[in-house]
C-alpha cells in the first residue's frame, strides 16, 4: 500500500482501502506507516502537531483506535500515552471502539431533518439489524447517527466510511445496504 | 526594570481601595493585598499556568464593558475594579450554578467538607434551590495512583491537578478525558500515576475530587487540629501542617515557604510522617538503682520521674568526667541536641556519633529547593552544630566511661551493647532491644509531641509545634534533659520551649542572635550561613 502522498492529505485515506482491508498489528512498522508518518513529521515544527493527522491515519486503516495504538502513535511522536489519550477522547469523531468496516453516520441536523434523516436512520437500523453505535453479527456495519456533515443542499446526507451518499431517502436504503454488503458501489 | 520607561509598579482601587504592587501582578494577586479574596478554582498561586477557563474570578472592571476574569488581568494604572459589583455577582452565581448541576452534593460523605471552595462559594453565592429538573450525569470514582483516588463527579474540571503534573512536576501522565459535561481526569488506562511528588495534587484539588486513600472517612474537617509543624523525612524540612484527630495523626499537607518547599512536598515525607509517630513507645523512666523487688537488684525498674532524674543526676555528679562516647540521632531537634551538649560536655564526652539512613533523591523539577534529599534525617545540620561526627555502620560502646546514647534505635548494635561503660544512659522515644543494657531510660517525646527547631541543609532554622500529647510519661527531650542540668546546679529546668531555645541561641554560636519568636512560622537562616544572606520574604499566604 505504499504510495507517496501529499503532506496536506497525510491523515486521510481514500475509500476504497478503508472498505475493503482493515489493519491489524503496529501501524508505523508498515511501510505505509512510515511513509505517513514521515510526511506529517515534514510539516509541521513539532512532532506533537502530527497528532491529530497520525490518529486520522489510524482510524481511517482500522476503523478505530485502540489503547494499544494511543501508545504506538506516543512512541513515534514523542508523548505520553495519557496525552495521546486525552486528545483522541476529546475528539468525538475518533472512534475508541470498534466499528463494522462500513461504517455509517447519518446527519441528523436540521436541513437532513426535514428531510426524513429520521427514517433514514431507523430504515438502516432495521437493514442491518443493529442499535445505533452497535457492530452488526456479520461484522460488516455501525449505524450511527451523525450532526451536520456540512452538505445540507443535498440531505439527507450519509456518510460511509469516506463517502458521501447525497439525497439518501429511506427507499433507498436497502439498496444501499445490500450493494455494501455484496462488496459493491453503495 | 525601568526598560522602555516601564514603571516598577503601578496603582490601582480595588473595592475602594487604594493598592500599589509591582507591574505585572495580577489583579486576583492584588486583590489579596486589600485583604480580597477573589473566588477561584483554576487559579492556584504555586501553578504557572492560567488557563482562566473556570470563569469564577470575573471582576468588574470600570470603562470595561465586559467582566474580566482577574487571574489574568495584569494590574495597571488608575484601574478601578469592583469584585463584587452586582454583575459580577451574577456571573459568578452562574458559574456555581452550572457546576452544580451535575454535582452530587455528597457533602456528608465528602472528605472535603469544611474545607471545600465549591461548597463555600456555593454558601456565598445563595444558591439554596436548584432550577434544574434533569438527572445528573454519574460517572462514579476512579484510582489515579496507588493512594490517591478520583471521586469524578465531585470534579470541577478546574484543571489544577493536571497542570501541576505537567507544568510544576513535569509529568505529562495526569490528563482531562473527553470534554464537555463528560470530561474527568485520567491517566492512560491501565496504568496508574507514578511520581514521587503526586500527593500535591490532592492539596491543590479545591474540592473532594481528589483524596488520598488513607484519608477517606476518615475524619470531618471540623473535627481536626491543624499544628504547623516541619517535615522529619529529610534534610529539605518542607513545611507541613500537620492535621490531627483525637491525638492521631489523620493528614499531613504541605505549608507554603517560598523559601524552602513552595506549595509541594513529597509523598515519601507525607508518609515517613505518619509512621515516625506510630508503633510501640517507650513511656516510662526505668532505671537500674537496685531498688526494686528483683534478689540481685540488677532490674531495670519502672520509676517517676523525679525519682528517675534524681537518680540520674547523682550518678552523672558521682561520675565527674570520666570521658566516654555517645550516639546521638540526626532526627533530633536542635534544642534536645544542645543540652545533651551541655550535659556530654559535663562528662567529657567529646565524640557523639549521628548515623543517618540513606535513600533515593528525587527532584521537584521547577523548584530547586525543593528535593527530597539522601539524608533521610530531619536535624543532620543541627547534629553537625553540637560536635556530632557522621558515622556508618553499627554504633559500638565504649571501653568505660560514660555512654549517652539519644533517640538512636541502635540498629546493628550488639547484644551486649553498652555493657562495658560505667554508666549507660538511654533517652529515647522507643526502647529497642540494645537500650535494655542501659543503667537508665529517660522516655521522650517525638517531634510531634514538642515545640522544637530543626536546622534544614541550608542552615535554615525552622520551629515545629505540638501536634500530639505524648504517650504515658514521655516529655520533651529538652524538658527532661534540662531538669537533670538543673539538678546538677547548671541553668533551670525550662517547661517552655522557648527558654530552652533562649539559652541555646545565648550558648550556641550557631544560633545567635535568633529568637523563638523571632524565627516565626517560616524559619531563619542560622548565623553566618549561606542561607543568611539570601533572604527570601514569600508572597502573600492567602488562598490556596
Ligand atoms: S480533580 Fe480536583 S484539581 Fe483536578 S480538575 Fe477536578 S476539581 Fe480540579
Ligand atoms: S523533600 Fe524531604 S522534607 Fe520535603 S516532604 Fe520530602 S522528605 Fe519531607
Ligand atoms: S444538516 Fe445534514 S448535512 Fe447539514
Ligand atoms: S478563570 Fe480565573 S481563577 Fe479560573
Amino acid at each position: 500500500m505504499s504510495r507517496r502522498i501529499h503532506p496536506a492529505v497525510v491523515g486521510a485515506q481514500p475509500f476504497q482501502l478503508t472498505a475493503r482491508e482493515r489493519f491489524d498489528g503496529p501501524i508505523f512498522e508498515t511501510e505505509e506507516g512510515k511513509h505517513r508518518l514521515e510526511a506529517a513529521l515534514s510539516r509541521y515544527p513539532t512532532k506533537q502537531a502530527a497528532l491529530l493527522p497520525m490518529l486520522g491515519f489510524v482510524q481511517s486503516v482500522k476503523g478505530w483506535i485502540e489503547p494499544a495504538d494511543m501508545v504506538e502513535v506516543a512512541e513515534a511522536l514523542d508523548l505520553t500515552p495519557a496525552y495521546v489519550h486525552s486528545i483522541a477522547t476529546f475528539y468525538t469523531m475518533y472512534n475508541k471502539h470498534p466499528v463494522g468496516r462500513h461504517f455509517v453516520q447519518v446527519c441528523t441536523n436540521i436541513s437532513c431533518h426535514l428531510n426524513r434523516a429520521e427514517e433514514v436512520l431507523h430504515r438502516f437500523l432495521a437493514e442491518t439489524g443493529t442499535r445505533e453505535g452497535e457492530i452488526s453479527d456479520d461484522g460488516e456495519f455501525t449505524v450511527i447517527e451523525a450532526e451536520c456533515l456540512g452538505a445540507c443542499g443535498f440531505a439527507t446526507v450519509v456518510q460511509v466510511n469516506d463517502r458521501y451518499l447525497e439525497d439518501v431517502t429511506p427507499d433507498r436504503v436497502p439498496g444501499i445496504v445490500e450493494n455494501l454488503r455484496g462488496g459493491r458501489d453503495p | 526594570m525601568a526598560e522602555n520607561g516601564a514603571k516598577a509598579t503601578v496603582t490601582l482601587t480595588i473595592d475602594g481601595v487604594e493598592v500599589t504592587v509591582p507591574s505585572g501582578t495580577r489583579v486576583i494577586e492584588a486583590a489579596e493585598h486589600v485583604g480580597v479574596v477573589v473566588p477561584r478554582y483554576c487559579y492556584h498561586p504555586g501553578i504557572p499556568t492560567r488557563p482562566a477557563q473556570c470563569r469564577m474570578c470575573l471582576v468588574e472592571v470600570e470603562g470595561r464593558p465586559k467582566l474580566e476574569p482577574s487571574c489574568t488581568l495584569q494590574a495597571a494604572d488608575d484601574m478601578v475594579v469592583n469584585t463584587a459589583s452586582d454583575t459580577a455577582r451574577t456571573a459568578r452565581q452562574s458559574v456555581i450554578e452550572f457546576l452544580l448541576v451535575n454535582h452530587p452534593l455528597d457533602c456528608p460523605i465528602c472528605d472535603a467538607a469544611g474545607q471545600c471552595m465549591l461548597q463555600d462559594y456555593a454558601y456565598v453565592t445563595n444558591q439554596l434551590e436548584s432550577r434544574v429538573d434533569e438527572p445528573k450525569r454519574i460517572m462514579g470514582r476512579d484510582r489515579i495512583s496507588d493512594d490517591i483516588l478520583y471521586f469524578a463527579d465531585r470534579c470541577v474540571i478546574c484543571t489544577r491537578c493536571v497542570r501541576f503534573m505537567r507544568d510544576v512536576a513535569e509529568d505529562d501522565s495526569l490528563i482531562v478525558a473527553q470534554r464537555g459535561d463528560k470530561a474527568y481526569i485520567d491517566t492512560f488506562p491501565g496504568r496508574e500515576l507514578d511520581n514521587p511528588f503526586q500527593g500535591n495534587i490532592v492539596d491543590v484539588c479545591p474540592v473532594g475530587a481528589l483524596v488520598h486513600e488513607d484519608f477517606v472517612f476518615k475524619a470531618r474537617s471540623w473535627d481536626m487540629d491543624a499544628t504547623a509543624s516541619v517535615c522529619p523525612g529529610c534534610p529539605t524540612g518542607c513545611n507541613v501542617t500537620i492535621d490531627t484527630k483525637e491525638n492521631q495523626i489523620v493528614r499531613v499537607k504541605p505549608r507554603h515557604n517560598a523559601a524552602v518547599n513552595s506549595w509541594w512536598m513529597c509523598d515519601y515525607g507525607r508518609k515517613h510522617l505518619v509512621m515516625t509517630n506510630r508503633g510501640v513507645r517507650a513511656e516510662v523512666p526505668l532505671i537500674r538503682d537496685g531498688g526494686g523487688d528483683g534478689d540481685d537488684g540488677g532490674e531495670l525498674r519502672p520509676v517517676d520521674w523525679a525519682t528517675a532524674l534524681d537518680w540520674v543526676a547523682e550518678k552523672v555528679a558521682a561520675l565527674g568526667a570520666p570521658g566516654g562516647s555517645a550516639v546521638v540521632s540526626p532526627d533530633a531537634s536542635n534544642e534536645n541536641l544542645f543540652y545533651l551538649r551541655t550535659l556530654l560536655d559535663r562528662l567529657g564526652v567529646a565524640d557523639a556519633a549521628f548515623r543517618v539512613p540513606q535513600g533515593e533523591t528525587a527532584e521537584l523539577p521547577t523548584v530547586p529547593t525543593l528535593k527530597l534529599r539522601a539524608d533521610r534525617a530531619a536535624n543532620a545540620a543541627g547534629a553537625g552544630f553540637f560536635g556530632g561526627r557522621r558515622a556508618d555502620g553499627p554504633p559500638d560502646g565504649p571501653a568505660g566511661g560514660a555512654l549517652v546514647v539519644l533517640d538512636d534505635e541502635l540498629e546493628g548494635a550488639g547484644e551486649d551493647f553498652g555493657g562495658s561503660a560505667d554508666f549507660f544512659l538511654y533517652l529515647g522515644t522507643r526502647l529497642p532491644g540494645p537500650a535494655r543494657n542501659a543503667d537508665a531510660v529517660l522516655p521522650i517525646a517525638t517531634f510531634a509531641e514538642m515545640d522544637g527547631t530543626f536546622t534544614n541543609f541550608e542552615n535554615r532554622v525552622q520551629r515545629f509545634h505540638q501536634a500530639l500529647r505524648p504517650p504515658g510519661l514521655a516529655r520533651p527531650g529538652w524538658m527532661v534533659l534540662s531538669r537533670v542540668l538543673a539538678r546538677l546546679g547548671d541553668g533551670e529546668a525550662v517547661n517552655d520551649v522557648r527558654g530552652a531555645f533562649e539559652r541555646m541561641a545565648a550558648q550556641a554560636p550557631a544560633f545567635a542572635g535568633l529568637t523563638w519568636d523571632g524565627i516565626g512560622l517560616k524559619g531563619a537562616p542560622a548565623a553566618g550561613s549561606a542561607a543568611e544572606a539570601a533572604g527570601v520574604a514569600g508572597p502573600a499566604e492567602a488562598g490556596a
